[in-house]
């Protein structure tokens, strides 16, 4: 493999007591969409600050296009960072905030107005280019904080929770502008967030953080269907945790049983015999009949209303099962008893 | 109306009518054409107005209080504007949190102790009896105001704003004068109008530092209050709280300007 | 700029203030309380007799060499002032050293030879006066100020005793420094708490009038304030000319040149830095907690009582303490408006500093004053903090 764009190796970062980093890997390719998605507090951040040299590592080092970066001031290091909050400078309008990077790097007047005219086209805010950024809706905020980030054409484009402060239908817009800006401008882009459908939506890859450390990196894809610990499995979208115990791995098939004594097929796995596990299956793919090859019988304990679809709340094996369930005059009710059924495909076997 | 509701007004009024009569009572009298300083005001003129214009020693006082008010204020605003930088985001630290502490004892200490200290070292540095004297010692009370006011400012400036500076390719000076010092020019100002108002009403230490030639208005006053009281007084107080009006209104008016300056968030 | 990086920043950027700050604020105050506690005087006017009477054992006269050397540093004097201010120091330990040391320089200067003071004079065979001139040259440092700034002297044996009474009035300044501190904090609590208490529970104009009324007074000069309340005081100032309009007197009360003067005038100066603690402490008391109380059976004044002081108190503390503390140094309003018997400890300072050049004794009282408001602004400070800590 080639030496990534992009390279944390065996960084570190400690406060006091706390270590908010702990031994960090990770390479990013050039032209690469990568998420860092975690809970508040699991380090994301700090990797940013680092990255962008506002936090310097407590130990271990960064690269950026095989040059090592973690002495370098952030004004050196040529990263449009995208904040929070978006960070415009209140006391400059639109087009002064946009032309500061490249006042910094002494670009002349004529061409500085160009490229600006040309930013703010690219996120269609030619018209407010002399407005006060109070003046400004929370979208037009962030669409200017994106122009003042990518004018000065940066080697690498840093997001912290960007859409944050937007309402549901303004960020769903700006994920797909971003995702199509990414592509158009073959930016690396390095993305963090909290919100796992907005990482689903964008990355070309995930890593998933937990104190301080990767709990998996892959793609959107990897990620949901194949989480590699109960941790991932919780933290990206819903799922159900069906305690099983190991029973044998027979050439082909794994299997595991659960506390009733049922038998279930998980597909291909290396499990020890006698291993506590968890069984991760999506709501999604569990149907509400005996289809698929794994069958539990259950009670329906609560049917809720979704709208476009029912969710049912099955008590099985002495576990509660959710599932999705197609609206229809069919639709079971509470006290019903139900089978369910699920593919060996679509369970995964994760460590309790 | 219950008799609680009717005695809070009565209260209420009675404390109001303590705090304004004071001010309201002297203004009148800058206009009497009497020598004496007191009511019924038989006719108006504005005589004592040209007293303080054409005396020499109101004059003179005036003039004295317009150099040192000017002198404190740019010692004081740069002296403490530098001070709050310095302590920006050095709260964990037990000596910048020493230095906050210390730097603000100088509004404490009783202003004669203070007076007595400079008094015996002046002397003894050839500072007694000079303008620079009288600037260094309002300084001394007058900074602790910009301390305060530019502190406030700072701790308002999201640290994102100069993160975003720096990414964007901005070194720390240009960072400090291009986004820093423009969102703290409110407080700066309203620091600066505050050092100059407690120079102008310094009488204290400028009893113990000044000599003839210093003399303030503010010292002036307060000796004609004391040996030869006189309308001029009521003249010289009203140029002063037309000065508090004015001072105010700008502070106002930065206080308005600076809500939209805050952080976009 | 990580945090490393910013300390030398910051350090270079309060530097300026902090030595600014040492050479004319920390230096002064120190150079004020050496002058205190120094007494440098005979020491540099004879600096051979402190070792020459070191091993004296004050039972009789010392003996020829500690006289001759006396002799030698009294001839050596060339600054009259010196010698001016070395009698002064040791007459005012013991009484006679006036007559005794002119005569004593004369009779040195026309005899050059002369080294047995005894015949010179006979006052130099009584050994206190010898004492008085070993504990003067034995060390440059005197509690005697210190003592006096609270009516105590040393005994010719060196115990601490009270002065005569009539000597010195310090005590009864500082008591009534404190008195009159204590009456405007009183006075400044009784209006106050009342009014921050009306300002808290209106809204809208009422509320922004109530608290412009205190603030318009805190921006107007102290100068402004006292000749307003000089005009309104005086004998035939407005209130006593409405009092004796509405016949409620015959002639002028006396409100200027007295105690009841400093304390309407110091009031009013003061008030606002009551009211405003405790105004923001009461704003921060959630509004239905009164309601509350009474909805459990509690009536105005014992919800008052119960619920609305006792969390009020941290305002009440921090604004008596303000107030008390400022009232303690106060300088101005006293000397303009109090009379010859109202001065309170800053006006006898300054008496000392500025007209009788007695520096060591207002040090000694600035001590005194500057410890009194250190220790009630730590108070101070502590309650500040607790408050920032609380939710």
């Amino acid at each position: 493999m080639t030496q990534p764009f992009i390279g944390f190796e065996k960084v570190s970062k400690v406060f006091g007591a706390l270590t908010v980093v702990d031994q960090l890997d990770l390479a990013i390719h050039e032209g690469e969409f990568v998420s860092m998605l975690g809970p508040s507090g699991s380090g994301k951040t700090t990797i940013l600050m680092m990255l962008a040299g506002f936090e310097a590592p407590s130990s271990g080092k960064i690269s950026v296009a095989g040059r090592q970066v973690d002495q370098l001031p952030p004004h050196k290091r040529n990263m449009g960072v995208v904040f929070q909050n978006y960070a415009l400078f209140p006391h400059m309008s639109v087009a002064d905030n946009i032309a500061f990077p490249l006042s910094m790097r002494g670009v002349a007047k004529a061409e500085s107005d160009q490229r600006v005219r040309r930013a703010l086209d690219m996120v269609q805010l030619g018209a407010l280019s002399d407005r006060r950024p109070s003046q400004l809706s929370g979208g037009q905020q962030q669409r200017v904080a994106l122009a003042r980030a990518l004018v000065f054409e940066p080697q690498v484009v840093l997001m912290d929770e960007p859409l944050g402060a937007l309402d549901k239908k303004l960020r769903e817009q700006m994920q797909l502008d971003i995702r199509d800006l990414h592509r158009r401008l073959g930016l690396t882009i390095v993305f963090v967030t909290h919100d796992q459908s907005e990482a689903l939506t964008m990355s070309d890859r995930i890593a998933v953080f937990n104190r301080g450390k990767i709990e998996q990196i892959g793609t959107p894809n990897e990620i949901y269907d194949h989480p590699a610990t109960r941790f991932v499995a919780e933290f990206i979208g819903e799922t159900n945790l069906i305690h099983a115990t190991a029973e044998a791995a027979d050439g082909e098939v794994s299997r595991v049983v659960l506390a009733n004594g049922q038998s279930l097929s998980v597909g291909r796995k290396a499990l020890k015999p006698g291993e506590q596990v968890c069984l991760s299956v999506r709501p999604e793919r569990i149907k509400p009949s005996g289809t698929q090859e794994n069958r539990i019988a259950g009670t329906v304990r609560d049917v809720v209303y979704h709208g476009d679809h029912l969710r049912l709340i099955v008590d099985a094996a002495g576990q509660t099962v959710v599932l999705r369930s197609e609206r229809s005059e069919a639709a079971p009710t509470i006290g019903d008893g139900i089978e369910m059924s699920f593919s060996p495909r679509d369970c995964w076997v994760v460590a309790r | 109306m219950n008799v609680l509701g009717f005695s809070k007004v009565v209260f209420g009024l009675a404390a109001m009518l303590f705090l304004l009569a004071p001010l309201a009572a002297i203004l009148p009298l800058a206009f009497t054409d009497s020598v004496f300083l007191n009511y019924p005001i038989a006719s108006y003129s504005t005589r004592w107005f040209n007293e303080l214009v054409t005396a020499d020693v109101w004059r003179r006082s005036i003039i004295n209080s317009l150099i040192i008010g000017f002198g404190t204020t740019v010692l004081a605003t740069v002296l403490g504007t530098l001070a709050a930088l310095g302590l920006r985001r050095q709260e964990a630290s037990w000596l910048f949190a020493f230095a906050r502490t210390a730097f603000l004892l100088p509004m404490v200490v009783p202003a004669v102790v203070l007076g007595v200290g400079l008094q015996l070292m002046f002397a003894r540095y050839n500072l007694a009896n000079s303008y620079l004297g009288v600037i260094i010692a309002h300084t001394v009370i007058a900074v602790p105001f910009v301390v305060i006011n530019v502190s406030a400012v700072l701790q308002a400036i999201e640290p994102r704003l100069e993160q975003a500076a720096a990414s964007l390719g901005a070194a720390p000076p240009t960072v400090l004068a291009r986004v820093t010092l423009p969102l703290a020019a409110p407080g700066i100002i309203s620091g600066a109008v505050f050092a100059f108002a407690t120079s102008l009403d310094e009488v204290v230490l400028t009893l113990f530092v000044a000599g003839p030639n210093q003399r303030t208005l503010a010292r002036q006053m307060f000796s004609s209050i004391r040996e030869n009281i006189s309308p001029s007084i009521a003249a010289a107080a009203l140029i002063f709280i037309l000065g508090t009006i004015a001072a105010a209104t700008v502070l106002n008016v930065l206080r308005r300007y600076r809500k939209p300056a805050r952080a976009v968030s | 700029m990580s945090r490393r990086r910013r300390l030398p920043v910051s350090l270079a950027l309060i530097a300026p203030l902090g030595l600014f700050l040492l050479i004319f604020f920390a230096a002064p105050l120190y150079t004020m309380m050496s002058a205190a506690v120094s007494d440098p005087i005979a020491s540099r006017a004879l600096p051979g007799v402190g070792s020459a009477l070191a091993s004296w054992d004050g039972s009789a006269a010392p003996g020829p060499d500690a006289q001759a050397v006396f002799a030698r540093d009294i001839r050596s004097i060339e600054d009259d002032q010196l010698f001016g201010d070395l009698v002064r120091r040791l007459n005012s330990a013991k009484p006679g050293f006036r007559t005794l040391m002119s005569k004593t320089r004369t009779a040195l200067r026309e005899d050059l030879k002369a080294n047995d003071l005894v015949a010179i004079d006979e006052r130099w065979s009584d050994p206190a006066y010898w004492q008085a001139v070993k504990t003067a040259t034995a060390s440059t440092f005197t509690d005697r100020n210190l003592l006096a700034a609270v009516d105590l002297e040393r005994s010719p044996a060196g115990d601490i005793q009270a002065m005569p009474a009539g000597i010195s009035a310090n005590r009864t300044t500082l008591a009534r420094t404190f008195v009159v501190s204590l009456l405007v904090t009183i006075a400044c609590l009784l209006i106050g708490f009342p009014y921050a208490m009306i300002a808290a529970s209106v809204e809208g104009w009422k509320r922004q009038l109530l608290l412009g009324a205190v603030l318009l007074p805190l921006w107007t000069s102290l100068l402004v304030r006292t000749a307003a309340w000089f005009i309104l005081l005086q004998d035939n100032g407005l209130i006593n000319s409405a009092l004796m309009a509405l016949g409620l007197s015959s002639g002028p009360v006396p409100l200027i040149f007295n105690r009841t003067g400093v304390v309407i005038a110091m009031t009013h100066v003061l008030l606002p830095f009551m009211v405003l603690p405790i105004f923001s402490v009461l704003i921060g008391i959630p509004k239905n907690l009164m309601p509350a109380a009474a909805s459990l059976g509690a009536a105005p004044i014992r919800a008052f009582w119960k619920v609305l002081l006792p969390l009020s108190m941290r305002g009440v503390v921090s604004g008596s303490l303000l107030v008390f503390m400022s009232a303690l140094g106060y300088y101005i309003t006293p000397a303009l408006i109090g009379g010859a018997q109202d001065q309170m400890i800053s006006s006898v300072i300054a008496y000392y500093a500025t007209g009788a050049a007695n520096w060591a004794m207002a040090g000694a009282l600035g001590i005194v004053l500057l410890a009194a408001t250190i220790i009630l602004y730590t108070l101070y400070l502590r309650l500040a903090s607790d408050q920032q800590v609380q939710p």
